[in-house]
């Protein structure tokens, strides 16, 4: 790899891998792995913020988080559970990052989110955060707790460095557009256009998987979301992006907010699996279902 | 002479000019005509395609192999958008699977270092040399340990011609089991030097240093510190390549710097502010470390080998002179200064900033080597050169020039031998070790290690 591009260009899925993958080969259906993957993204940006990790060391752990289920060779949701692959990409980026943080603030902000009584989290909990605080009993990480999940912690450490063969560079698009943007305004093109970034970039739209594969160029194009006109011409080609590429990506970041919405509505009544077992028991579920019909 | 044709008029000579001129005018307005056209056409053809223009060569996005688009169609597609703004394809890389170890065969052992022991092995699929090395896993309460996840990452993005080329990460049967698989090279500069009867001569030091420091500068414009430079971790081959190895200490730095150990770099190679404990520090410590290897380039022996700290700190002093507030402001509020109990009379005021280090330790030096040498080992980080600006200095500039890569000597090799290589220079420190509470009273006088006897350091002692 060109070294004056790394913060350019980052490894990318190969088509086997968008294809195929470890928990499929294991028998969980596409749809539920989807779910899954989405929820612990999210599971991953709120443990983030709860944690005051900056937005760019928590999108790199969701990227970490999301490349570690792809292909074949990935994990599957029926070996690792999805709680803790979260866990352990935010604590090995924040690790990497200049705000590292301890395996014991992770652990406790985890146990608060996956907590039945407290957590805000709509696919834990489908009624929301509690309106008054429960106690603190009902969240806490007890000694005995602590030291077992952190064995289950450092060994999913382990295993996420060992499937992407410690390749943990990501490069995120973020001052790539704003570069741009900077430069536009500096043109006097267009001055008004950086607060639309700032929405086109929310994390949000980081956890819906199509492109997933943190493809470099994919990124960039949500600049046009929001219908702002930025310059005349190919503006595009700035990003190096051909006009198909770009028009796949838009269409496919205009529909995470309906692809939210159906899983909101999908899982309204239970809780999205989040570990081995819950998975195990979502499957035997659905397979129940299938023959009583 | 002029020849027969030739006209001497230089009437005639004027008018041929001119219809010259006005020739190469013409010339230059059909072409512009010509390339006007060709954008007109290519816009009209624009116009037409609209959508659906022609999908432009990338990345296979399909697994079947039988879905790649005709080939012939593919280049005369791209024979037409020649003259279209051309996309760059950014440089794609993959992840997958660490491999495991049985994929190569270890040959010997090379040499054990603070951070993993290191071995030559062959890979058994294309029977390629490399050296294997594996990161010491010691059950860090923390996981996998931050240094050897650095030292991956660094590497990984690293990649330059003078620094070592990691191939791979593969692992053993056992979770703890990691090894980096890295360009194998016959020598470390630190083996080179013991086994040398004579010094490098001063072209082939300019060719060594050059290669360091050009490494570093990469490094450092790739905001990484290496924070362990010593000649034992600078490798070399058999064609005059070096490189910048061992990574075990690098990270990436940041700007404003944040917080970081002072518990780095090997005690000789260590920066003076570092010694006297400063949290906030720069690249400017790997330049230290440079000046030190250029020392050491000079002479075959580690320029400052200090027992310990203090003792460190005093050998440093004596080559440099004591600090003052004119050659290095603000170096009293650094923690471990307040012990640190100096002579009242400095050394004389000495003429530039840095000043220039006393000629006799360096006779056959020129006055640019020596002012480079001043410049690396100044007291104050801010008087240091960058890695940019060195390599910009006069000394490599002037006579005797660098030599080539190609004429650099070349050296029976130690590490393809049975034999481990063994050095005498102490280890870097262990990462989790607590800072020491260093009582620097002793710099001058006192200690039992400190040398403070060295002659031309130029200021008395005086007992704390």
């Amino acid at each position: 790899m060109a070294a004056g591009l790394k913060h350019l260009s980052n490894a990318l899925a190969t088509p086997d891998q968008l294809s195929n993958s470890s928990s499929s080969i294991d028998n969980v259906p596409s749809d539920l792995e989807t779910s899954i993957r989405c929820a612990g993204a999210q599971l991953t940006q709120a443990a983030g913020v709860l944690l005051h990790l900056s937005q760019d060391i928590i999108a790199q752990a969701v990227v970490i988080f999301t490349r570690f289920w792809l292909g074949a060779d990935g994990g599957s949701l029926r070996i690792y559970s999805v709680k803790d692959v979260s866990a352990a990409a935010l604590y090995l980026t924040a690790k990497l990052s200049f705000q590292p943080t301890s395996p014991r603030s992770v652990l406790n902000v985890y146990t608060f989110l996956l907590s039945q009584n407290a957590s805000p989290l709509w696919f834990v909990r489908q009624s929301g955060a509690p309106e008054t605080p429960p106690s603190p009993e009902t969240y806490i990480l007890s000694e005995g707790g602590y030291q077992s999940a952190r064995l289950v912690l450092l060994r999913t450490e382990t295993i996420i460095l060992r499937t992407l063969g410690f390749d943990t560079h990501v490069a995120l698009p973020h001052t790539i557009a704003l570069t741009y943007l900077q430069t536009l305004a500096r043109c006097g093109s267009t001055g008004h256009s950086t607060p639309q970034c700032g929405t086109a970039l929310t994390p949000a739209s980081l956890c819906h998987s199509p492109t997933k594969c943190p493809r470099r160029g994919c990124h960039l194009p949500r600049v046009t979301r929001g219908g702002v006109k930025l310059v005349d011409g190919e503006w595009w080609e700035v990003f190096d992006v051909d006009r198909e590429e770009l028009g796949f990506l838009v269409v496919g970041m205009k529909s995470t907010e309906g692809f939210m919405r159906a899983e909101v509505n999908q899982w309204k009544n239970k809780a999205i699996p989040m570990a081995v077992d819950e998975v195990d028991a979502e499957i035997e579920r659905r397979r129940m279902m299938e023959e009583g019909e | 002479m002029s020849s027969r044709w030739a006209t001497d008029d230089p009437e005639t000579e004027a008018i041929i000019a001119q219809q010259k001129r006005e020739k190469e005018q013409k010339r230059r307005a059909k072409a512009e005509k010509q390339r006007l056209e060709d954008a007109n056409k290519a816009q009209a053809r624009d116009a037409t395609n609209g959508e659906l223009g022609p999908p432009k060569k990338r990345r296979r996005l399909s697994n079947d192999p039988d879905a790649h688009p005709n080939d012939a169609e593919v280049v005369k597609i791209e024979k037409e958008q020649k003259n279209q703004s051309t996309l760059l394809r950014f440089p794609v890389g993959e992840w997958g699977p660490c491999r495991h170890v049985d994929n190569f065969e270890r040959l010997n052992h090379i040499e054990e270092g603070s951070y993993g022991w290191v071995s030559r092995a062959k890979d058994i699929s294309t029977g390629e040399i490399v050296a294997l090395k594996k990161l010491k896993l010691d059950n860090s309460p923390d996981g996998f340990p931050v240094t050897g996840l650095r030292e991956i990452q660094t590497l990984l993005e690293a990649r330059h011609q003078n620094v070592v080329y990691l191939r791979e990460v593969v692992m053993g049967n056992k979770m703890d089991d990691v090894y980096l698989v890295m360009d194998f090279h016959e020598h470390d500069l630190k083996a080179l030097l013991d086994e040398m009867r004579e010094p490098f001569l001063p072209s082939e030091i300019k060719t060594v240093l050059l290669q360091v420091v050009g490494g570093l500068e990469f490094l450092h414009s790739q905001w990484i510190m290496h924070r362990d430079l010593k000649t034992s971790n600078l490798l070399m081959n058999n064609r005059g390549e070096l490189k910048i190895a061992d990574f075990g200490m690098a990270r990436y730095f940041g700007d404003p710097p944040p917080k970081l150990t002072q518990l780095v770099v090997t005690l000789w190679y260590r920066a003076p502010e570092l010694l006297l404990g400063a949290d906030k520090y720069g690249t400017e410590i790997d330049m230290w470390s440079i000046g030190c290897i250029f020392g050491e380039l000079l002479t075959k022996e580690p320029l400052l080998q200090g027992k310990n700290e203090v003792d460190q700190v005093s050998k440093i002093f004596a080559l440099t002179g004591p600090p003052n507030s004119e050659t290095w402001p603000g170096f009293r509020s650094l923690p471990n200064a307040k012990s640190l109990r100096l002579p009242s009379t400095s050394a004389p005021p000495s003429a530039g900033n840095p000043p220039l280090l006393p000629r006799t330790r360096f006779p056959y030096l020129t006055n640019a080597g020596l002012s480079l040498m001043s410049g690396l080992l100044a007291l104050n980080p801010a008087s240091r050169p960058t890695a940019k600006q060195c390599l910009d200095h006069q000394y490599f500039k002037e006579d005797p020039r660098p030599k080539p890569r190609e004429m650099f000597p070349t050296f029976p090799s130690k590490a393809g031998m049975e034999k481990r290589r063994r050095h005498h220079t102490p280890e870097a420190p262990k990462r989790g070790q607590e800072a020491p509470e260093l009582d620097f009273a002793g710099v001058f006088g006192g200690a039992p290690g400190g040398d403070t006897g060295e002659a031309g350091a130029g200021f008395t002692l005086r007992l704390g």
